[in-house]
């Protein structure tokens, strides 16, 4: 019984799960995590962002990236009515599943992806 | 489980299909996004089945089947916008060429992509060709390679197999893209083949113009066109083959 009311209760959570955070403007982004021998590369996909807008940083033994758009994006922009919104910022934290160099954190933009580079201790 | 084609509008009598279903970088639904915009094709017929998710898309103000095809007078596009749940792939990749093969189909081409770790480092992303019958290097000329050897994983490799046993012909056009990220640049190059082989004159520049916009727009359905791929092991397409026997 217990069990079947957790399973309801994280399938309500999935189901609620927006990536479009009207109440804080926030917008969750698409990323990756890529556990290679040396490094874990995270990579995050951030359309209308520029490099010099990027936050990033590490929370205990997670990666955090705080990044602001060029321009506001309004839900109206995509046609919808019936929900309203204005978005100017992407947020994402990604644990880290390995031991990993936080002082030799290297990043870059390109084509529009953040590629975050975190050498294996 | 049976899929159904409602037909709203005459059929074209000869015609090649064009299939955009959601896979790796979104790359199949951006181009044929692209191509209905640019060719103005009309909604001819939806898909329905009690396997689908009970979704519809508003686009207008009018609700429609989020999979349909539209099309002009000599070509037709299937497409999605939704996810394709992994359990509906093989009745949907039978129904679908089981449909064309009723109809006075030339060929199909199936548009979509194949990741690549390196993309971001591609400023031109090649398309490589999958073909079922060697006589289609003709149509395919020297716009896009062929695909000599590795895995295709999904909709569109049970396809391919149903393309075959029927002898429909079939081409599968898959250009480098981003595993889980929207890429409107590898469905530039697939729509730049289109040109080639079907001597269209779609222009891409609006397309690339608009990329970020359509990065974000998409974004949603290729999270949950990430987690189908996920449950059909796409990530098998990284493997190398074993030795050809």
């Amino acid at each position: 019984m217990e069990r079947k009311k957790r399973s309801f209760f994280e399938e309500l959570i999935n189901f609620m799960d927006s990536s479009w955070d009207e109440e804080t403007s926030i917008m969750q982004p698409l990323y990756n995590i890529f556990l290679k021998p040396n490094e874990v590369v995270v990579t995050v996909d951030l359309p209308y962002v520029d490099l010099n807008k990027i936050e990033v940083k590490a929370v205990e033994d997670k990666l955090e990236v705080l990044a602001k758009t060029k321009e506001a994006i309004c839900l109206s922009k995509f046609g919808l009515k019936h929900r309203s919104g204005e978005f100017n910022c992407y947020h994402i934290v990604v644990q880290i599943p390995v031991p990993v160099d936080w002082r030799k954190l290297t990043y870059r933009l390109k084509r529009g992806i953040l590629e975050v580079h975190l050498p294996r201790l | 489980m049976e899929i159904r084609f409602i037909e709203k509008e005459p059929v074209p009598k000869k015609f090649i299909l064009i299939n955009a279903l959601p896979d790796v970088g979104l790359v199949g639904v951006i181009a044929a996004t692209h191509l209905i915009s640019s060719l103005k094709m009309k909604e001819i017929a939806y898909l329905d089945s009690e396997i689908f998710p009970p979704i519809i898309v508003l686009h207008e103000g009018e609700p429609k089947s989020p999979i349909r095809i539209l099309a002009n007078h000599s070509l037709a596009v299937l497409i999605s916008e939704t996810a394709v749940p992994a359990e509906a792939i093989h009745p949907l990749a039978n129904a679908i060429v089981n449909w064309a093969s009723s109809k006075n189909v030339e060929y199909v081409i199936s548009l979509g992509g194949v990741a690549v770790q390196n993309r971001q480092d591609i400023d031109s992303p090649k398309v490589f060709a999958v073909l079922t019958d060697k006589k289609l290097m003709k149509i395919i000329g020297d716009s896009a390679e062929i695909m000599e050897e590795g895995y295709i994983v999904g909709t569109y490799a049970l396809m391919i197999k149903k393309c075959m046993e029927i002898k429909l012909p079939a081409i599968t056009l898959l250009a480098q893209s981003f595993f889980s990220y929207p890429d409107p640049e590898a469905a530039a190059a697939t729509i730049k083949v289109l040109n080639k082989i079907l001597n269209l004159n779609i222009d891409v520049s609006e397309l690339l113009q608009k990329g970020e916009e359509i990065r974000l727009r998409a974004k949603d359905i290729m999270r949950r066109t990430q987690a189908e791929l996920i449950k059909m092991n796409k990530a098998q397409e990284y493997d190398l083959p074993p030795l050809y026997m």
